[in-house]
């Protein structure tokens, strides 16, 4: 049986991060996943809807699930800080009437209903979950051998733990698990479940550079020849800013920074413009030489 | 006090990598390791007082109330803030002084940055007029606001594990201090210019959501969502200089559907050679999105978010 889910791209998806969208329908595609976009979907607001207030919050985000239960799916985003978003306004309009009530009354006029029949989830989780380790190491046609991946998870996959809960606990390596299981060896580092500083780098950059920086050294000095994430947010910090990080640092890095699915679409055979590598700041060709697929 | 995985459950040993250092008189800190003999239950500030009266007279901790009150002594175990008196021992543990603030000696960290800050956030009830009569009726809907953050014991731990504060200079006051000022914000009987307070002297903004602060409160205070952005959403309010990108985000979003990264950038910091150094970088590599050269804009989302805007406006 074919699985269907509705998918929220999220802004940066579509925007700075455009080859994270490429490369999650190529993925999807290989696994014979139907993902069905929300049509005009809007924002999650990442931290700043729910610094103006509750009630925007819960009202956007309360849409976009509305939207997904119209298809009659669950949710799937690519994005750690859209994930909470979705994830908590789930929980919250499930159990709290009065909130669904009034986000329900905003969203009349264009006929939507949240109803909480839906889950949200990430595509990793469809992946390693859903779909499980035997489907994907069937399809495993280009294992990572010896490839050093430092995996990344950002801060809004696995806490506040008030909305994760036990069940995703921090322990839970996912990332490193689907990593290994693509033929990749995973570095230990300190810093792969802190915060890559994305949600103030647009008021206080130089924090979230020498945050992240940190995080960088780290995995360069435990031998990372990458980096991968499941947040197009971190990812936009490790790549777009590495080379700030560089200026900060007084050093060259030089580490990729790959996506979820871009890694598991390498490993499963994906060319390198399948997943459309080359919309990198910091150039792939290293890895990829390393995993004998020629260049984007 | 979820049980870990690495509890001792059987007797045996614990064993202990001490921090010890003396900034009056040794060069660079040294860790000392010490065996303890484990008994059930036994408490990280057991194993603390057997090192203490049998091993090593002279190190330095500190506790008080020894019941989870007082907040005076949480220290690092393997990394993580934790309450010695509440959390139980682990068989193998680092154990080292909490992160960002002064040490004085061995696990004894300086509470006087905290004290200090504490005393620039105006930290009593300021009213404008007093009550006149008592008792004066509070509710407890009144109260609810800062109903959890008042469960603060003011250990320091969410200040050790918050990463702006390992920034120096970062001009940050840190969570225990946002729950202080958070609690007066959303006390009905305060009148002082709280949201002034979290902008310009604790520059609530400078957060960056990566709830490390609420993982570790013994407390279980839920410092991002009811101590932290009820502050933003005063300083948002007030039009204050601190919500800057918050407003240039939603007004991107009101008027195009999406957040759109450069437009957003634009709007939050306006031009500047070190943001064309970025675009530049970032369009060499088709990441800055034709949507934001042609303007493209989704109609349907844009008004969607403008409705949820104004039921937020209505709500107020
Ligand atoms: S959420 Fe904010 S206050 Fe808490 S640890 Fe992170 S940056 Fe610090
Ligand atoms: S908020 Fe929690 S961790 Fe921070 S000082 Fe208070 S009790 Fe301690
Ligand atoms: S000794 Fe008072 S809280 Fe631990």
């Amino acid at each position: 049986m074919k699985r269907k889910y509705a998918y929220f791209p999220g802004c940066s998806a579509k925007g700075t991060c455009r080859e994270l969208d490429i490369s999650t329908h190529a993925v999807a595609s290989l696994f014979d996943i139907a993902l069905e976009e929300l049509e005009n979907p809007g924002c999650t607001g990442a931290r700043e809807f729910r610094a103006v207030s509750e009630q925007l919050h819960l009202t956007a985000n309360g849409r976009i699930l509305a939207l997904a239960e119209r298809i009659g799916c669950d949710l799937v985003a690519v994005c750690d800080t859209c994930l909470l978003n979705l994830t908590e306004t789930n929980r919250r309009l499930k159990t709290d009437a009065a909130a669904r009530e009034a986000v329900n009354r905003a969203l009349a006029g264009e006929r939507l209903t949240f109803r909480g029949e839906r889950e949200v989830k990430h595509f990793l989780w469809v992946l390693t979950e859903d779909l499980g380790e035997r489907a994907l190491e069937e399809r495993l046609v280009r294992p990572l051998r010896g490839l050093r991946v430092a995996p990344f998870y950002g801060c809004h996959l696995q806490r506040p733990a008030t909305v994760y809960g036990g069940e995703r606990s921090e322990e839970t390596p996912a990332l490193d698990r689907l990593c290994r299981l693509l033929g990749a060896e995973t570095v230990p580092y300190e810093g792969a479940d802190k915060c890559c500083g994305f949600h103030v780098l647009g008021t206080a950059e130089e924090i979230a550079v020498r945050m992240s920086g940190r995080h960088l050294t780290k995995a360069k000095d435990n031998g990372a020849q990458c980096i991968v994430t499941p947040c197009p947010l971190c990812h936009t910090v490790f790549d777009a800013y590495q080379p700030s990080i560089e200026q900060e640092f007084h050093g060259a890095f030089g580490v990729p920074v790959l996506h979820v699915s871009q890694l598991v679409g390498l490993a499963c055979g994906l060319s390198a413009a399948e997943v459309a590598l080359s919309r990198h700041v910091v150039g792939c060709d290293g890895i990829l030489a390393h995993i004998g697929v020629g260049g984007p | 006090m979820s049980p870990s995985s690495r509890q001792t459950t059987e007797p045996g040993t614990v064993r202990v990598r001490l921090y010890r250092f003396d900034p009056e008189t040794d060069r660079e800190p040294r860790y000392d390791t010490y065996d303890v003999p484990h008994r059930p239950r036994m408490r990280i500030i057991d194993v603390l007082d057997h090192i203490h009266d049998i091993e090593a007279v002279d190190f330095a901790y500190r506790w008080f109330c020894g019941t989870k009150k007082c907040g005076t002594c949480a220290v690092n175990v393997n990394g993580s803030p934790k309450l010695a008196c509440w959390e139980e021992a682990e068989c193998e543990m680092t154990i080292e002084p909490l992160k960002n603030l002064p040490l004085l000696r061995d696990l004894v960290t300086s509470r006087d940055p905290f004290e200090e800050a504490l005393a620039t956030l105006a930290p009593m009830i300021a009213r404008k007029e007093s009550y006149e009569g008592f008792p004066e009726p509070l509710s407890a809907k009144d109260m609810a606001g800062g109903d959890h953050l008042r469960d603060c014991i003011q250990c320091l731990a969410c200040q050790s594990a918050c990463p702006v504060l390992q920034q120096p200079g970062s001009g940050f006051a840190g969570p225990a201090l946002l729950v202080q000022l958070s609690d007066l914000a959303q006390d009905p009987r305060d009148h002082a210019d709280r949201a002034r307070l979290a902008d310009e002297v604790a520059q609530v903004f400078k957060c960056v959501s990566c709830y490390e602060c609420e993982r570790v409160c013994p407390t279980g205070i839920p410092i991002v969502s009811e101590a932290i952005e009820p502050l933003k959403r005063l300083v948002y309010g007030k039009g204050a200089v601190g919500a800057r990108r918050t407003r240039a985000f939603v007004e991107v979003v009101k008027a195009r559907g999406y957040a759109d990264a450069a437009r957003i950038a634009l709007k939050t910091n306006g031009v500047s050679l070190k943001a064309l150094r970025v675009a530049l970088r970032l369009g060499r590599r088709g990441k800055l999105g034709l949507g934001s050269v042609l303007g493209d804009r989704s109609a349907p989302a844009a008004e969607a978010i403008r409705k949820a805007y104004q039921s937020h406006e209505d709500a107020e």
